[in-house]
């Protein structure tokens, strides 16, 4: 472990001239991404960090004497275009390992596709549950469930002051959005938390007065919002417009980023569960590699906040790479074997795989880190 | 009784924002028989015209908002003029094609030019939402309500009461017989779509703070303006304004004692249900532009 | 080649041995060129163009737009796959519906049935109105369906997506029943199951039937007064029209094996009828040689430029085929082979 992060610095530190000369073909790594579409925004953050990860692998020396090459394509925020996208990697370019699809959607619609094809895929995104519990042994998954996550933020529950006795939900209508509200109900009422009502919201939605009014009829304390970047935004300020009066918490990673420069009016704070905070990469489990992530995103000049999301793409290729080091050659069988062995330090934290599902047939499962984030008239602080 | 209050406050405020998507739309269906597929880009194209011009010019939201307007007007002229005119002895799908196929490109060039990552224009009027009891509202939605009204009053005086007008309705009774009258029916049209594409560029960069700005966020909102448009019995304006009331208090009042899950889905019941009972729309055709 | 209009030597050449000669073509192409991912590409594009198939049926041959043609694809898709997992739901007054799971035929006929009954409530409903009209009510009833499949969790998992859906199954040379897993196994059958679209819809419009429908689309109130009943025979296209994109919709649940309610979006209507209107509206051979060139564009366009980029080209060349072919490729090439033959 110790040996691996310090070649990861020595990429770091090389300077470009002295890269070292590449004799063999590269060896080609599959991503599959929502780059367009209703959900881009997310896709290009997890895309850009798994360029860095490439490049920063590169300067190291790549994997097994070879360099790495990162093949993206687009799935176009579409099921039918993730799977389309999946056959031209794994039949075109012929990629031994993937590595998507963000939305569980998408995930999902691919996984019959790696059974059929053999290619493993490391999840970086997804949090539906039975995308591990299907019995899929290609899929290996380092971000966590609704479930994991819902048990992780339970434990910090003390720390809210004033305490935590009733919560609502308003969820995005989909996998993610319900996945998370019946996690999260599961978790918070066995720490003795009672449950108030559940409105949901559809991921086009921009108008959310008519959940945020029935909302305000409840008697919670405190509110779980569950919904990408773009309606979290929207679901907070306007909650502020209609005086909501409560304490919102939102999961998943999703963070409103662009209150960092236009913030809520005095008064209005918010609480977000990261996976990755980036304004304390020294508090990381791994500081120095969050540090390094941190810094070769910035040096690209890339916005600030896409740093929450742009680490599974960062965490992922470290892990294909270390499992592809691990089976000593680009097959997708022996790097589907490989994964089992990994054991790195991630921006995260470690990443290794737990086995999930049925007996024989079981998927990979990482256990992965969860921070809580406060975030007050544009600052953030760690709860 | 409180929520109850609330849910008609917002559903009036969400009736003013489709009201005026709602016209526009109508204006270019009335006149030109074009199911206008851009009007949701354009709606967009308005938004991050707003935000280019706020955020980073750092210009006053009210100028911003008629520069913005200006430039959907041009976008608008242009389209017409280059893919419009070239077809207007086509037929009614083929025309619905070629703006699908417009719409495509602006959208993703619009993501090519500003990113996936969404923007946020500055509230203009920043500050405590006003309380009035139970009922709170920001003093931009009111500022969007006013606009509205102002704007679907504006656009009855120019259609009821200017030679501009006279030709636009003479236009949408009888283009030949218009032709003849000495009516440029070419240019009627291309101002009539110009227009219509600015009272969209003028609702995004109206609903722009409102919102968030976002390369999909036309999506939605093309098919809730046809929605308007059908509610209202195509072409007529009162029509459109009541079909984008009409849209926002049931959405809203669905939405808060029914099912949220179901919010989106009241509109377009609502639609075939109208269209099965009363195909002529809320507003009888006499009532129209003509 | 579109309604067998002459029958002379090169029209019976036109008529017949090309089309087959085609046909034969496609069908070796897995023994010619065995690359997987053509075969791929060309199965995905095969079920789209039997949804085009049959949106020409309404589109070409009635002159009514629908803009909601992918809630058949997606009725049957939903159909097909709900037989062949089977479901207990509640039905209300406490009576539950339990259907235990069905072989694959019967997925795909309960596909047929199904998205046809829905083609027959939408003529009911649709064909009181026309154009602008007509093209919105469809949209709407789409986006209504794709609104109960992302709600109606109990039956279709709503945005959980139903997964595990089964391979088609079908007996199969030396093998028995097996289900068809192999790339060039559902090439196959995805072109059997076009060519038999294609030759329904010919025998269709070459029939009384067809030639009503002809008549009522170039004069609706001629076609009226000499007797046609009009809404009769455009709620049998709608049925017809929606049971072959049902069959469309169920080769695509069981080739992709899992669906969900995104199989009700917008784009991929605009794909069906981009892809008629681009080869010739109301041609026979329109929706195949538009589908060939939108089926296969995404694909081809695939790592020339940035992906948005992609989807600019794309709506580009929509609207330059509308634009400059404004009545589709086949229509335009057989304007040529007969000013040449004249």
């Amino acid at each position: 472990m110790t040996s691996r992060r310090t070649l990861l610095l020595a990429g770091l530190a090389a300077p470009a001239l002295a890269r070292p000369g590449f004799a063999a073909d590269p060896i080609k790594i599959g991503m599959t991404q929502p780059l367009t579409g209703a959900v881009a925004a997310s896709g290009n953050y997890v895309a850009n960090g798994a360029k860095i990860a490439t490049e920063v692998l590169n300067r190291a020396g790549g994997v097994l004497g070879r360099p790495i090459e990162l093949i993206l394509e687009d799935n176009k925020s579409n099921p039918r275009e993730a799977v389309a996208s999946v056959e031209k990697l794994v039949l075109r370019d012929k990629v031994p390992v993937l590595i998507g699809a963000w939305s569980s959607t998408f995930t999902l619609a691919i996984m019959p596709k790696l059974v059929e094809y053999k290619v493993p895929m490391v999840v970086e995104t997804s949090s539906a549950s039975r995308i591990t519990t299907s019995g899929n042994p290609w899929v290996f998954r380092i971000a966590p469930t609704s479930e994991m996550e819902a048990v992780a933020f339970a434990e910090l529950l003390g720390k809210f002051d004033p305490p935590v006795r009733k919560i609502d939900f308003l969820s995005v209508n989909n996998d993610f959005g319900r996945g998370a509200a019946e996690k999260f109900t599961e978790a918070l009422r066995a720490k003795g938390a009672a449950i108030g009502r559940t409105e949901t919201m559809t991921p086009e939605a921009t108008d959310l007065a008519a959940q945020i009014t029935a909302l305000k009829q409840s008697d919670g304390d405190t509110v779980f919002v569950t919904t990408g970047v773009e309606q979290l935004t929207l679901a907070l300020r306007q909650a502020v417009e209609q005086r909501l009066g409560k304490r919102i918490v939102s999961t998943g990673g999703s963070f409103p980023d662009q209150l960092l420069a236009n913030p809520l009016p005095a008064g209005n704070s918010s609480f977000h569960i990261l996976f990755y905070a980036p304004w304390f990469p020294e508090r990381a489990p791994h500081p120095q590699l969050a540090e390094t992530y941190t810094a070769e995103w910035n040096k690209k000049g890339w916005e600030f906040a896409g740093l929450t999301e742009g680490f599974r793409g960062f965490d992922a290729m470290l892990t294909v790479v270390e499992a592809i080091r691990i089976a000593g050659e680009p097959e997708a069988e022996a790097i589907r074997e490989a994964l089992w062995q990994v054991k790195i330090p991630g921006v995260n934290g470690d990443i290794s795989f737990v086995k999930e599902g049925p007996a024989g047939r079981e998927s990979g499962q990482n256990r992965p880190n969860v921070s809580v984030v406060r975030l007050s008239e544009g600052k953030a602080s760690l709860l | 009784m409180d929520q109850t209050l609330q849910h008609l406050v917002n559903g009036t405020v969400l009736g003013g924002t489709y009201a005026l998507l709602g016209i526009g739309l109508t204006l270019v269906f009335g006149i030109m028989r074009v199911v206008n597929f851009t009007h949701g880009e354009l709606y967009t194209f308005g938004a991050y015209m707003a935000y280019a011009l706020v955020a980073l010019l750092q210009l006053d939201f009210i100028l911003s908002l008629v520069l913005a307007t200006v430039l959907g007007i041009g976008l608008g002229a242009a389209i017409e003029l280059l893919l419009l005119r070239p077809m207007r002895r086509a037929d009614i799908d083929s025309v619905m094609l070629v703006m699908i196929g417009a719409a495509l490109v602006l959208q993703n060039a619009e993501m090519w030019a500003w990113g996936g990552v969404a923007k946020l224009i500055p509230n203009p009027f920043p500050g405590e939402p006003l309380v009035l009891g139970p009922v709170s509202v920001l003093p931009l939605r009111l500022f969007v309500l006013a606009v509205a009204a102002a704007l679907l009053l504006g656009f009855w005086l120019l259609l009821d009461r200017t030679r501009f007008g006279v030709a636009m309705r003479a236009t949408f009774q009888d283009p030949e017989t218009a032709a003849l009258m000495g009516v440029r029916i070419g240019w009627v049209n291309t101002a009539t779509f110009a227009l219509g594409s600015g009272l969209a560029a003028a609702a995004g960069a109206l609903l722009g703070p409102v919102f968030i700005v976002s390369p999909t966020m036309g999506d939605l909102v093309g098919l809730k303006a046809f929605a308007i448009v059908i509610l209202g019995g195509l072409g007529s304006l009162p029509g459109a304004t009541i079909g984008g009331f009409a849209l926002g208090y049931v959405e809203e009042f669905a939405g808060g004692f029914v099912s949220t899950e179901y919010r989106d889905a009241f509109g377009f019941l609502l639609i075939i249900l109208v269209l099965a009972l009363r195909p002529q729309g809320l507003v009888p055709a006499k009532e129209r532009i003509g | 080649m579109s309604g067998g209009e002459s029958a002379n030597r090169p029209g019976q050449f036109m008529g017949y041995a090309l089309p087959w000669g085609f046909v034969a073509l496609l069908a070796l192409v897995p023994v010619v060129f065995p690359d997987p991912y053509l075969l791929a590409v060309l199965t995905s594009a095969g079920i789209f163009i039997i949804g085009a198939i049959s949106l020409n049926l309404l589109l070409g041959y009635t002159g009514q737009l629908s803009l909601g043609h992918v809630a058949f694809f997606g009725l049957g898709a939903y159909a097909s796959a709900l037989a062949t997992l089977g479901f207990d739901i509640a039905i209300g007054f406490g009576l539950r519906l339990q259907v235990a799971p069905q072989p694959v035929w019967v997925g795909f006929l309960a596909a047929i049935l199904v998205a046809g009954g829905f083609g027959w409530l939408l003529g009911r409903l649709a064909f009181r109105v026309r154009g602008a009209f007509f093209v919105i009510l469809t949209v709407c009833f789409a986006q209504v369906l794709r609104m109960v499949a992302l709600n109606w969790v109990e039956l279709t998992q709503g945005p959980m997506a139903l997964i595990g859906i089964p391979g088609f199954a079908l007996w199969w040379p030396g093998e028995g029943v097996v289900e068809l897993t192999r790339k060039d196994q559902n090439y196959w059958l995805v072109l059997a199951v076009t060519v038999l679209a294609f030759l329904l819809v010919r025998q269709l419009v070459q029939s009384r039937f067809g030639r009503a429908m002809v008549a009522l689309r170039a004069n609706e109130s001629l076609a009226r007064s000499v007797g046609i009943r009009v809404t009769h025979y455009l709620t049998v296209a709608a049925v017809i029209s929606a049971g072959i994109a049902g069959a469309a919709g169920s080769l695509f649940a069981h080739y992709t094996r899992i669906i969900d309610p995104d199989v009700f979006l917008f784009i991929y209507t605009v794909t069906m009828v981009i892809m008629v209107v681009t080869g010739g509206k109301g041609t026979l051979w329109g929706p195949v040689v538009g589908g060939f060139i939108f089926g296969l564009m995404p694909d081809l366009l695939r790592g020339t430029a940035p992906p948005e980029v992609q989807w600019v080209i794309y709506g580009a060349a929509m609207i330059l085929f509308v634009m400059f072919l404004p009545r589709g490729i086949v229509p335009a090439l057989q304007a040529l082979l007969r000013r040449r033959a004249a």
